[in-house]
């Protein structure tokens, strides 16, 4: 069973639609394949790989309620394809946004089943995850704190007392990540069972477990730090900013 | 301001000006959105990419009424319609808050009224459930208080549908 799972996010490195498309490659059975479409440069291997494959799981982000305007046209040559020989194929979708209801998906979701019924592939259901962009945080944070505790561990050993303190600290820390992330680690396994098996997996919408308002906040905060750092809150962060030039 | 967003050609864009107070043409000749937030975060309103549609969140921001011609996609814009959509997210503010009950991204330009579609090519009766809901979303998310969606199936009816 050879699966292929693509990376459709444009950003270059540190996509969250690459990092869960990862996590469950690590669940998958079989041959697997990961690839990244960014460009049409991608498209000739991209379809190459896809072309015997008996799984192939579309990971996207979720760009104005719909599927990001890059991967439409490759959809398309897709389908053009599929037509001329049609193996067996499944078509899994894993798709995360910025908002925290996974629900806000749902466009996108059909959209790529409006792809299968048009292409001849099967539908083998989605997985929508709402605060996508909390994945990457998490995994940075996760990153950040085993640093601390290896810094805080070998620190005190070499001032003499080798202490599992440190070590219980990132236990704590690493099972609250975890819990944030208990819906989706859940939802993304069971997707992954289902590919296994070949079998339809539904439409199923889980988010990062923080009630909204909190998650706005911390949402907010991110983009006050990045916008201090990339200088835009001091160029009109809010104005209503008239066009100074002609478009078409 | 009537705002017109249409993938159908340059003599169509011809045929429509004077009809609409602004007229664009989505030809597809520009990058996609790399998804990188500048235009939130580093230059307020602007897209990195300085192309034509550098500044196009600035002329969505003025719409009261935005109507959208574009060819169906699997029940979804065009490509061409798409990619101006996606470099159009600075109409809003990096800051959040709930709209229609779920959580959006407040407005850099306000309110505007309405938010259509007319939509032609071949459409499946799923793909024109999926067409009500995405018209739907987009308003709320984009702030606009109605959406519309229509279907045409003779081209030449698409000018008197836009009206
Ligand atoms: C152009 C653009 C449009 C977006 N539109 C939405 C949207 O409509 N709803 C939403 O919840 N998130 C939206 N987002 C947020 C992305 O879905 C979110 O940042 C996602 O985690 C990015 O995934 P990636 O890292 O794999 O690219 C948008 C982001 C961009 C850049």
């Amino acid at each position: 069973m050879k699966t292929v799972l693509i990376d459709c996010s444009p950003k270059k490195k540190l996509s969250a639609s690459g990092f869960i498309a990862g996590f469950t490659s690590l669940f998958v059975m079989g041959e697997k394949k990961k690839e990244k479409l960014r460009t049409k440069a991608d498209w000739s291997r991209v379809l190459d790989a896809v072309a015997d494959a008996d799984n192939v799981v579309f990971s996207m982000p979720l760009y104005v309620d719909g599927v990001p305007s890059h991967i439409l046209p490759f959809l398309k040559e897709m389908e053009l394809r599929r037509r001329e020989n049609s193996p067996d194929m499944n078509v899994y979708v894993i798709a995360n946004n910025g908002f925290i209801e996974g629900k806000q998906n749902e466009p996108l979701m059909q959209t790529m089943e409006h792809f299968c019924e048009r292409s001849g592939i099967r539908w083998g259901g989605g997985l929508g995850i709402g605060g996508g962009v909390m994945m990457n945080v998490m995994r940075i944070m996760l990153l950040v704190y085993l640093a601390l505790a290896v810094f805080r561990f070998v620190a005190a050993g070499i001032l003499g007392s080798w202490q599992a303190g440190p070590w219980i600290v990132f236990g704590k820390q690493t099972a609250a990540i975890l819990l944030l992330c208990c819906g989706i680690i859940a939802f993304d396994i069971w997707l992954a069972c289902r590919i296994n098996q070949r079998k339809e997996y539904g439409k199923h919408y889980t988010r990062i477990m923080l009630p909204s308002f909190v998650f706005i906040l911390c949402a907010d905060l991110f983009f006050i730090i990045l916008s201090v750092i990339q200088g835009g809150i001091f160029r009109g962060w809010f104005s209503r900013k008239k066009p100074t030039r002609m478009t078409n | 301001m009537r705002l017109l967003i249409h993938d159908r050609s340059e003599e169509f864009s011809q045929t429509m000006k004077g009809k609409f107070d602004q007229v664009i043409y989505a030809d597809g000749k520009y990058a996609p959105c790399q998804g990188c937030f500048h235009c939130w975060t580093k230059s307020p309103a602007a897209c990195e990419m300085k192309d034509a549609l550098q500044e196009i969140c600035r002329v969505i921001g003025q719409a009261d009424d935005l109507t959208i011609i574009t060819e169906n996609w699997y029940g979804g814009y065009s490509p061409a319609v798409k990619n101006l959509l996606d470099r159009s997210i600075g109409t809003s503010t990096p800051m959040s808050t709930y709209r229609g009950r779920e959580m959006h991204h407040t407005l850099r330009y306000g309110k505007h009224h309405q938010w259509r579609v007319v939509v032609y090519g071949d459409t499946t009766d799923g793909e024109k459930k999926t067409w009500a809901l995405t018209a739907k979303k987009n308003a709320i998310n984009d702030g606009f208080q109605q959406s519309e969606v229509s279907f045409v199936t003779d081209l030449n009816e698409l000018e008197a549908n836009a009206l």
